[in-house]
């Protein structure tokens, strides 16, 4: 373990103003907002599901703003490194030539104060995809600008499984520094040298924790390891092999017949990162390619130009999510495309449950070997 | 409880259906599940958490579940409402579904309950006050007992609607700009939607290209305005686009003011009776078009 400090509420808040003052970006839970109109509650979808929805991670100006607790975020920490939709050049017409202008590729430093370990583990697994034949570097320029500093989370609810995928509710993988949250603030760890230069560079604003506070910590981190365990787990080893070895199997078909392919599991999920490249006219002689999010989901997603679709049905798109996330990425890349953060188990309004699923399979495959 | 499972089962039993649609009780609360063996028909349940409106799945778009067969569906006096506009715009044929209809009290908003919450203002889903179905007419079979009209939600679609058209333009430019900022274009709404039929939407089109893909203000509007609007005067108000939207966007109180719009102008009001035309589907002499100057 590193060196651990504590900064304390105030001391956040001041950081937060250096940080904001300095041009830096920082990004974090917040409460999800926007323009009230008197009388008209916003209603959002899922009020009933208590944090999860009324969250959102954004840019903030002031450390008010953070919501450094429970609670998870609508969307994921992706929308930071592959934006819903994204510019990659423009064009104008100039007479019979065409002048094509690039977009920056370098970014603005960005500060990430309190992600959910599990939206920050998936950076690091989407870097290897973004990094096999062709160098994102629009990706890669993101990576590179942003510090990150996770948020030990304290496990939402029935739903988590990241320990069953190679996670853990105080990881610190692909993030540069750890948050615990303790009594008046936040232990604070390094992991990499980006998250050491960023504390050396605030040192005044961190302090040698108060008596108990580490010990405080600990109790919390393993609590929420506990908690999390309790849900459920399955074995992602077992599950690759059997997911591989039964691409014909009924049991696809008693998934994908309840699923709608509104792709919503796609856009929540924080290791999802396909995309669709358009070109749109901006008026007339000029306009932009760019990338936007797409979903393995709709038909459109494989619809070949002849009019034929391998992925004829919704039985075979959804086999597609399992197999890409518990298959084809750990033989790819060795690393499961999931983090188990539940989204898609929360969003999905047809009750469609990833972790039954996965727990399912587990079985099927046990039974196989015996 | 029991009628429905006996019939189900009666149903599988003598091959009337291949498949049952209906709701189970699992680890999610109340989802939709599909039936195929009559020992199986025990799992099914309609209780308050049946918020899903069933009738997507006869949508034709659904060719994994129309290759199923003949099918059952359990269906709400909403959802009946969905099936009729599905035959009123000749996308089923009735021959294709037997439909079991139960008698409904109101639903929750959240189906994600391990056992059926009671229905009161703060439980109740906003759009079952007020309701005109709650015993749906379409069906083969009718369940259950009547049950006491659903209570007035904490803020009722309504109210939210007047709120609106309280504030000024430049306030509802800038609070719809900013809900459909959130969009992230998965066509969530539009995929669930039981009558978003068309094999190929107008959004899936690059030449030309109708409505950008990419989620800017421009493009976001684009979609969302034409999604309503295309929906206007057949959306049965089930609300199934505003719950499964992951973005959290009011979806309801543009499918509701349109739905006002269209009763106000056209004195037609969705039903569950196939036989009455949709303004959209019928020209009459005597409609509104004191716009034509």
């Amino acid at each position: 373990m590193t060196d651990v400090l504590f900064l304390s509420r105030e001391q956040l808040a001041a950081l937060v103003a250096d940080l904001v003052a300095a041009d830096t970006i920082v990004i974090g839970p917040a409460r999800a907002g926007g323009p009230a109109i008197p009388g008209l509650e916003d209603r959002q979808q899922g009020v009933a599901k208590g944090a999860f929805g009324t969250l959102e991670y954004r840019e903030v100006r002031s450390a008010d703003e953070l919501e450094l607790g429970p609670g998870m975020p609508r969307l994921s920490l992706k929308q930071f490194f592959l934006p819903q939709n994204e510019k990659l050049f423009s064009w104008q017409q100039k007479g019979i030539a065409v002048e094509v202008q690039a977009v920056p590729t370098a970014f603005a430093p960005r500060v990430i104060l309190g992600g959910k370990p599990c939206d920050v583990a998936a950076l690091g697994i989407v870097d290897k995809v973004m990094n096999w034949d062709y160098q994102d570097e629009l990706w890669n320029a993101r990576r590179a600008a942003t510090t990150i500093f996770a948020l030990s989370c304290g496990v939402e609810d029935q739903h988590c499984f990241c320990t069953s995928v190679g996670v853990a509710p105080d990881s610190t993988k692909s993030a540069d520094g750890l948050f615990t949250a303790v009594d008046g603030g936040f232990l604070v760890e390094t992991t990499t040298d980006l998250g050491r230069e960023f504390v050396d560079k605030h040192r005044a604003r961190f302090a040698e924790p108060p008596g108990g506070a580490v010990e405080a910590g600990t109790a919390f981190r393993a609590a929420a390891l506990a908690k999390v365990r309790e849900n459920f787990s399955f074995n992602t080893e077992r599950v690759h092999d059997w997911v591989e070895n039964h691409f014909e199997d009924p049991f696809w078909a008693t998934l994908g017949v309840r699923c709608n392919g509104c792709g919503a599991c796609t856009m929540v999920c924080p290791t999802c990162h396909c995309f669709d490249i358009v070109d749109e006219e901006e008026g007339v002689g000029c306009g932009s390619r760019r990338r936007c999010w797409d979903t393995c989901q709709a038909s459109k997603f494989t619809a070949h130009a002849s009019g034929h679709n391998p992925r004829g049905d919704q039985i075979a798109r959804y086999r597609q999510r399992v197999n890409h996330k518990f298959a084809i990425y750990p033989t790819k890349f060795g690393e499961v495309l999931c983090t188990g953060c539940g989204r898609c188990v929360r969003t999905c309004q047809m009750g469609q449950n990833i972790g039954e699923i996965l727990v399912a399979i587990d079985e099927y495959a046990q039974k196989d070997t015996q | 409880m029991k009628e429905l499972r006996d019939l189900a089962r009666q149903l599988l039993t003598d091959g009337t259906v291949e498949v049952v649609v209906g709701w189970q009780s699992s680890a999610r609360g109340a989802r939709p599940i599909f039936v195929d063996k009559p020992e199986e028909a025990d799992l099914l349940i309609f209780d308050t958490r049946c918020v899903h409106n069933l009738a997507t799945y006869l949508n034709p778009r659904r060719k994994q579940v129309t290759d199923l067969g003949k099918l059952a569906l359990v269906v709400k006096g909403c959802d009946a409402k969905a099936v009729a506009g599905l035959l009123r715009e000749a996308q089923l044929t009735r021959d294709r579904v037997v439909l079991i209809g139960v008698r409904c009290g109101g639903v929750v908003e959240e189906f994600d309950a391990p056992v059926p919450p009671e229905i009161s203002a703060e439980t109740i889903m906003p759009r079952c006050y007020g309701c005109d179905n709650r015993e749906p007419h379409l069906v083969d079979h009718l369940l259950g007992d009547a049950l006491p009209e659903p209570p007035a939600p904490l803020l009722s679609i309504e109210k939210r609607i007047e709120a609106l058209e309280a504030a000024t333009p430049e306030q509802r430019w800038e609070y719809w700009t900013a809900q459909f900022a959130k969009c992230v274009r998965c066509y969530a709404c539009r995929q669930v939607c039981p009558l978003c039929v068309c094999e190929r939407c107008v959004a899936d089109k690059s030449q030309p290209q109708w409505i950008e893909t990419a989620s800017h203000t421009r493009g976001n509007l684009s979609w969302n305005v034409t999604r309503a609007l295309h929906l206007a005067g057949r959306c049965v108000g089930c609300g199934e686009c505003e719950r499964f939207c992951p973005a959290g966007i009011p979806l309801t109180l543009l499918n509701r003011k349109l739905q006002q719009v269209v009763e106000e102008r056209y004195e037609y009001r969705v039903s569950d009776d196939p036989e009455v035309a949709a303004p959209i589907g019928e020209f009459r002499l005597d409609d509104q078009q004191e716009f034509i100057k």
